[in-house]
């Protein structure tokens, strides 16, 4: 797909491998998240990444400039939360405990939802397994270059995250069909005898294992199990754990179970009562992913509230602010831009939840989320400041490529709609099987 | 966590109450939060703010002066004089502009979404319930209430869920009062209509059989029987009453009755309409009975729009935030308020229902389409004074003109805009008491830490 509309790219969309040279971003004022705000900056990505970023760069001469005078500068956007771009497929809701899912098996490059969430200014995004399942599935992160296949689409060694889920969720679903979980107290239990099977799987290897060491010829080995495998991970600290979970009491219930087994937790997901316990969570270092101003919509969501996230912060809690929704993708900045009404954020801060925070979250903060030197050539222009209601997303760009740019005819025109129709597009609304 | 506004009028009673100290007694007639009595007789000037009139520009050191309920004064700080005794507001550095009105909510329909028994969403036995009233489900004790007014929200539709092809009536309220009697200010003030396909009975999404419509084919035909079902109702009903009419009259029908008004034009059917075609087909069937037309949930009609300009019609446009459709850029429904306004459409914005956040975010809908080409001041049009014009109550609400009912914001921005907060609301005149559940909630856990990462 990339060849379709590489020619109406004005810098350079070629395919990563192909990426040539330098471009540079300049005259901007430049959002850095990590070393503040620069009032007439440059950017300057070389082979796709980020090579200088400051008053001057020492860009070669015959790299590419961009005069963004006027205009705003941040990292790509990233969103810790997302069901797009996996179709029906988001809840394997045939068992309450079901990690051997993983969420690539689903993956569909040509969701138009991804574009969208690109035209917002979003470069990457965590694919989550939904909430039906105590323990749900493998999630996968993307770079949003949309137009490329499958493969170039994947964030390259992001670490794996599993998705657990608490709550209202696996009660509803488990509950209805008179299964356990129906409880909160169910939830749990459902959770521990998960990783009793897991401890007694890692215990049957280590005992083959000690026997081969012995060269003892009566070693069998243990038949590989994906779901034990995967939860044995978890325990050996190989997976990130994010967790799906709305109350305080669930909060301090998902830190004492992760204690008991040995884990850590990621971070919690949706999170709207962490204003109550922040001062607890923080030293655990668990990190949340919450909506901005989302309420009421279900019991667990009753006391939310939109200081939650600015509150958090206030107590040591790493917040980032994420969608789980195709709309809300698309606007991730007016997201953070409500932190400054509801709680005062600053600039930094706010756009530090919807860039280096989510990084971290997906355990790629040191790859991208900030515009620091080393780092991917993950970039957006903005026509003005992002926090802003009125600002507009005017290009992105990912490796240093340009997958977006609003002067295009882009998404939605005869050039694009022939490829969408030959894909077999339909809209796609909000299917994703979160909240 | 902002610290709160010292304003001299501060001291009244209900507020007093709040922070009063423990041997202060109370007076048993102590009103409650919502308790407007006998607080309307006040005259309070809001000085030194930049005012956005709507009807007449905005005054940057304007003052606006409040009595009885009243708006009594508008203008420029030199050419207003603030009457002797009146409570001063000090706006300085801050934006004064009209109670927001929102086109089209659920406010007080539902309380938490996933569960049923607090829903009073829509009647779905049936597709034909002109006979069902908002105002009978309106529940204005409901949470979210003060939560949406605290963003300046003074005025909303309140509408039935978009499930039925005629879902009821819509009734206006005002988000502020003692109870339902003062918020509903008046009932049945339109008709909700939808002619879309996700109201047709396909029978797949609430797990419940098929049945009628299933087409858009049958939503047409069905709304078409209902009018014609209501007219010759209202013939034998006339027949009966003259003085040689013979037999027993026909028996009231509330469902038939209900129509009435509508066909004779008395007030506006709100019809729901998102694909181009769709708008076509509706509009028709208005034409055929003479119905007065709001169009809603227009999203999709890209390629109808001067026609629609030509039905002379006010538009309840999106939501903005509608999905585009394959073949439309990413872009394309953001920007439909814009090429609708600028093709003389009278347009409103809503918050299509309330969604998760509810009402509140209903400024932000409006700067979006600013952000995508539609004028400031008809943005702010589209969310004050249009959706006032459009149900009737342009003359009481809407603007900040003398005589109109004093539903007025004080904001420290631009109120458009997501970083700004509301620092007060007035409604009828009376200072609102800014808090609610969630205010509450944030100051019982306000961390003890307040450094800043």
């Amino acid at each position: 797909m990339a060849a379709i509309w590489a020619p109406s790219i004005s810098v350079s969309a070629q395919a990563p491998s192909s990426t040539p040279t330098d471009v540079v971003i300049q005259n901007a004022t430049v959002m850095t998240v990590t070393h503040g705000t620069i009032p007439h900056g440059s950017v300057w990505i070389h082979n796709g990444k980020i090579a200088g970023v400051g008053a001057t760069v020492n860009a070669p001469a015959g790299a590419k400039t961009i005069d963004a005078a006027g205009k705003y500068v941040t990292p790509g956007i990233i969103d810790p939360h997302s069901h797009s771009a996996l179709g029906d497929d988001v809840n394997e809701a045939t068992s309450p405990v079901t990690p051997s899912m993983m969420m690539i098996d689903a993956f569909d490059n040509r969701d138009k939802a991804l574009y969208q969430a690109l035209a917002g200014g979003v470069t990457t995004e965590l694919l989550l397994h939904g909430s039906a399942n105590m323990i749900g599935g493998q999630a996968v992160v993307i770079k949003n270059k949309f137009g490329l296949s499958r493969d170039e689409m994947l964030f390259p060694n992001a670490p794996r995250s599993i998705k657990f889920a608490s709550g209202e969720n696996p009660k509803r679903v488990y509950g209805r069909r008179g299964e356990v979980p129906s409880t909160r107290m169910g939830n749990f239990e459902v959770m521990r005898q998960a990783f009793e099977d897991a401890k007694a799987y890692m215990a049957s290897w280590d005992a083959y294992n000690a026997k081969v060491a012995k060269s003892d010829k009566d070693a069998v080995a243990p038949k590989k199990d994906l779901k034990l495998e995967a939860l044995a991970d978890v325990l050996r600290g190989k997976l990130l754990v994010q967790i799906h979970c709305y109350r305080a009491d669930e909060f301090l219930t998902e830190e004492a179970i992760a204690k008991e087994y040995g884990y850590k937790i990621r971070a919690f997901h949706h999170a709207l009562e962490m204003y109550k316990v922040g001062d607890k969570i923080a030293p655990t270092g668990t990190g949340i992913a919450t909506f901005a101003d989302w309420w009421g919509f279900k019991d667990e969501a009753w006391d939310a509230i939109p200081w939650n996230a600015v509150m958090s912060t206030r107590e040591g809690v790493r917040v980032a602010l994420k969608s789980d929704s195709n709309d809300y993708v698309r606007r991730l900045n007016q997201e953070a831009g409500k932190m400054v009404n509801y709680g005062g954020a600053t600039e930094d801060e706010a756009l530090r939840m919807i860039t280096l925070n989510p990084a971290w979250i997906i355990g790629v903060d040191d790859r991208v989320g900030s515009l620091d030197e080393g780092k991917d050539g993950d970039v957006v222009i903005w026509n003005m400041d992002p926090l802003s209601t009125y600002a507009r997303v005017e290009k992105v760009f990912i490796d240093g490529d340009m997958f977006f740019d609003s002067s295009m005819p882009g998404f939605g025109t005869t050039h694009f709609n022939g490829v969408m129709h030959e894909a077999g597009f339909e809209g796609s609304d909000d299917e994703g099987g979160g909240q | 966590m902002k610290s709160t506004l010292l304003i001299a009028f501060f001291a009244c009673a209900s507020l007093t109450a709040l922070t009063a100290s423990a041997q202060t007694v109370q007076p048993v007639s102590q009103p409650g939060p919502n308790d407007t009595a006998g607080m309307t007789a006040k005259t309070i000037a809001i000085v030194g703010g930049k005012v956005l009139t709507v009807t007449h520009g905005t005054i940057e050191n304007g003052t606006v002066i409040m009595s009885g309920g009243k708006i009594v004064a508008v203008g420029s700080a030199k050419a207003t004089k603030v009457p002797a005794g009146a409570e001063i507001f000090d706006a300085k550095g801050m934006t004064v502009y009209p109670g927001l009105f929102d086109a089209e909510t659920n406010l007080g329909l539902t309380e938490v979404a996933s569960d049923q028994n607090s829903n009073d969403l829509a009647e779905t036995a049936d597709e034909i319930e002109p006979q069902m009233h908002a105002a009978d489900a309106f529940h204005a004790e409901t949470v979210h209430i003060p939560v949406d007014r605290l963003n300046g929200i003074t005025n909303a539709i309140v509408a039935p869920a978009s499930e039925d092809s005629i879902a009821g009536q819509d009734s206006v309220i005002q988000l502020y009062g003692r109870d339902r009697d003062q918020m509903l200010m008046q009932r049945d003030v339109a008709l909700a209509m939808n002619f879309e396909g996700s109201v047709r009975r396909k029978g797949n999404f609430n797990g419940g059989p098929s049945k009628f419509p299933t087409t858009r084919m049958g939503l047409a035909s069905q709304i078409r029987q209902a009018f014609l079902d209501a007219q010759a109702y209202e013939v034998e009903r006339a027949a009966a009453t003259k003085p040689d009419h013979k037999g027993v009259p026909p028996k009231r029908d509330l469902k038939l009755e209900a129509l009435l008004p509508y066909l004779h034009g008395e007030k506006p059917v709100v019809l729901a309409a998102r694909e181009s075609y769709e708008v076509e087909v509706a509009m028709g069937l208005a034409k055929e009975f003479h119905l007065k037309v709001i169009l809603n949930h227009v999203t999709h009609a890209q390629d109808v729009l001067d026609e629609i300009a030509s039905y002379h019609v006010p538009v309840i446009v999106g939501s903005v935030y509608d999905f585009p459709r394959p073949d439309e850029r990413y872009d394309a429904v953001y920007s439909l308020p814009a090429e609708l306004q600028k093709r003389g459409v009278k347009i409103a914005l809503s918050s299509d229902g309330g969604g998760e956040g509810g009402s509140r975010n209903l400024p932000y809908a409006a700067g979006y389409a600013v952000a995508y080409g539609l004028p400031y001041d008809e943005a702010l049009k589209a969310i004050t004074l249009n959706p006032a014009e459009m149900f009737g109550l342009g003359d009481s609400l809407g603007s900040l003109d003398v005589g109109k009912t004093a539903n007025v914001v004080v904001a420290n921005g631009d109120p458009l805009d997501v970083r700004t907060s509301v620092k007060q609301v007035f409604i009828d005149g009376n200072a609102v008491p800014m808090v609610s559940r969630q205010t509450k909630l944030r100051d019982e856990y306000m961390p003890l830490t307040t450094k800043k990462p």
